[in-house]
């Protein structure tokens, strides 16, 4: 996957490529709308990362640059702002997602494959990991043809483990991709343990295979 | 008391006793006017008796007009004529009334008699009674007209007052559409409007400020927050980190997390504050409650708190944001203070009213305080903001929120009338 980072803010765009440069990916960044545009023009991406504010202007020219000129990159906008103004706008010229700052590059990147997976595959939409089947329109899974009954968080974590398999994902960015950002209760983070341990054991009961590694403390890996 | 009920009651007693003085001066005066002008007319008389008796050489009649006359022998030799009041009894009349006399010597064939003329006080005491009493109807009149012309001028000199009282009176600070509020010609007050317009548009401007600077100052923490957050999620892909860094790392993902909400939070307070979700639709509080119960049924099983819920369809127009951020708060309060072991959750939507009920090892919280900025308990990790969140989201919508504490439970009750 080609991708392209409009963002001004240095370290954070360096955090994001450094997260999302892995075997397939090339990412490629610039911090300003003219630089970007440049890009836009030279290269084709497959999805670009747009910052709202940046310093010569704002992100969503980009966004009508490229409907003017017909391209159809999948883009999620960053935005600082977390507007529903700024969201809606967004979203009726084009883009496909929309993520508030602060956020979790797990976040990022599952937000960037769904989108990703959406405009690529089309209707028949199944993602396979290993010997997983899933099915993401019939939001089914099947290991071996055998199917296997997961809860609704259950499936959303193991498809948010996936988008991000090999990276330690952290407990806090998986409490809020589950149960929102705006839940203010950080004392303890139990309850996600006995989550992940539901849907280890219903995979491993399948496969054979424990797909999980603790990471002490911190949170999970998916392998 | 009002000011001009004060000045009507000053200006009252002063005009009636003045007007009191000046009618006893006034009575005072004419009928000594009056009395000069008797004792002038029996003067005349006292003249006239004299050319009677030097012309006839005889004493007159005893009545010889309106006039009494009488004659006393005395064997004074001198007397002082003098001038007094007597009774008059009028022959034609039984009733006697009262008179003006004067007595005085006359010699007459070798004899000295004391002479009495009496007059009729009585046409005088009419002119009097009449002017006495065409002044008090007067004086009525003035009064009457007096406390009238206060009434109705001074409601009307003082109503800018009012309208500008009732400005302060309604003034909201968030509101940005200050108004002029009073049209007068009185220097006193268009000073005084002047002076409060100017205020509140200086107020208005500061608060704005103040906003704007909040809601800056948290959009621009957000930037570095996602720099920090991304960088961590970077750092704990590194293998080579033991047990220690991991737990230091988690140690900053809370705090940077901690910041992020409580940055959050203050956002969603300057949003409110400045009325910026606009996004009202109708929904069905039931339905909203519901879907939180799912989404924190894992948390709340976690933590063995017992949930019940009894809710009736409950229609509400409000921003649907602002709505969830409100259940999930009470949600978050609820569950963060909730007890170890055995606690409860209660839901209930009575009528318009819903009932958030939770048992807690706290016993009664400070009604004043709870929903202030910043109020926590010491050991609450939260950002202390939950609350007062919940407590503007109601002011905002019109909604009442009480707190309460009965059998053990503290009770969250929005009344969404």
């Amino acid at each position: 996957m080609k991708l392209l980072i409009i963002e001004d803010e240095q370290g954070l765009c360096e955090s994001i490529q450094k997260y999302f440069t892995e075997e397939g990916n090339i990412c490629e960044a610039c911090n300003n709308l003219k630089v970007a545009i440049q890009k836009i023009d030279l290269y084709e991406y497959d999805c670009i990362l747009l910052d709202i504010g940046l310093p010569d202007g704002e992100g969503f020219i980009v966004l009508e640059y490229l409907k003017s000129i017909g391209r159809d990159e999948c883009v999620l906008i960053i935005s600082a702002r977390n507007s529903l103004e700024d969201k809606l706008k967004g979203l009726n010229i084009g883009a496909d997602d929309y993520i508030t700052k602060p956020f979790h590059l797990s976040e990022l990147k599952a937000r960037i494959s769904a989108v990703f997976r959406r405009k690529s595959f089309g209707s028949t939409n199944t993602l396979i990991y290993k010997e997983v089947h899933i099915d993401l329109l019939g939001r089914s899974v099947t290991v071996n043809n055998k199917k296997i009954v997961f809860t609704k968080k259950e499936y959303d974590m193991l498809l948010y483990f996936i988008a991000n398999k090999g990276k330690v994902i952290s407990k806090n960015a998986i409490a809020e991709h589950l149960w929102g950002d705006e839940m203010d209760m950080i004392d303890s983070f139990d309850f996600i343990y006995t989550h992940i341990k539901n849907l280890r054991k219903k995979l491993m009961e399948v496969t054979g295979t424990d797909f999980f590694a603790s990471v002490y403390g911190v949170g999970y890996k998916f392998i | 008391m009002k000011l001009a009920s004060h000045y009507n009651k000053a200006s009252i007693i002063i005009s009636a006793s003045m007007l009191v003085i000046s009618g006893l001066i006034y009575y005072l005066i004419i009928n000594y006017i009056a009395r000069k002008g008797l004792d002038d007319d029996l003067k005349e008389e006292v003249g006239e008796f004299f050319i009677y008796v030097n012309t006839n050489h005889a004493l007159p009649v005893a009545q010889y007009d309106e006039n009494q006359t009488s004659y006393v022998k005395t064997n004074l030799k001198s007397y002082n004529t003098r001038f007094y009041d007597a009774p008059y009894a009028n022959p034609n009349h039984s009733e006697v009334k009262p008179g003006r006399a004067v007595s005085g010597l006359i010699r007459f064939k070798g004899q000295n008699y004391i002479y009495t003329i009496i007059e009729s006080r009585d046409p005088t005491e009419y002119l009097i009674q009449i002017i006495l009493l065409v002044t008090i109807v007067l004086t009525a009149i003035l009064l009457l007209v007096l406390i009238i012309t206060n009434m109705y001028v001074l409601g009307g000199l003082w109503r800018p007052f009012y309208n500008i009282l009732g400005f302060l009176k309604g003034f909201n600070i968030a509101d940005t559409d200050t108004i002029a509020i009073a049209n007068t010609n009185v220097d006193e007050f268009k000073d005084l409007n002047d002076a409060v317009s100017k205020m509140s548009a200086r107020v208005v401007s500061e608060y704005q400020g103040l906003k704007t600077f909040t809601e800056n100052a948290s959009h621009e923490m957000m930037t570095p927050l996602s720099v920090i957050t991304s960088k961590l999620d970077n750092l704990i892909q590194d293998e080579r980190l033991d047990s220690d860094q991991l737990k230091e790392i988690t140690d900053i993902y809370s705090a940077s997390n901690k910041l992020s909400r409580l940055n959050q939070s203050l956002l969603i307070l300057v949003k409110i504050d400045n009325d910026l979700l606009q996004d009202n639709e109708t929904l069905d509080l039931s339905v909203v409650i519901f879907d939180k119960a799912q989404q924190f049924q894992e948390i709340i099983k976690n933590k063995n708190i017992t949930l019940t819920i009894e809710l009736n369809k409950l229609e509400i127009t409000a921003s649907k944001y602002l709505i969830d951020v409100m259940i999930n708060n009470l949600f978050s309060n609820a569950i963060r203070h909730n007890k170890i072991t055995a606690g409860e959750i209660k839901i209930r939507i009575a009528g318009r009213t819903l009932f958030f009920q939770n048992s807690s090892n706290q016993s009664e919280l400070d009604n004043e305080l709870i929903f202030n900025r910043f109020y926590k308990g010491k050991a609450s990790d939260g950002t202390g903001l939950g609350l007062a969140i919940l407590k503007n989201i109601c002011n905002n919508y019109g909604f009442e929120i009480l707190y309460k504490y009965c059998d053990e439970l503290h009770v969250f009750e929005i009344d969404f009338n």
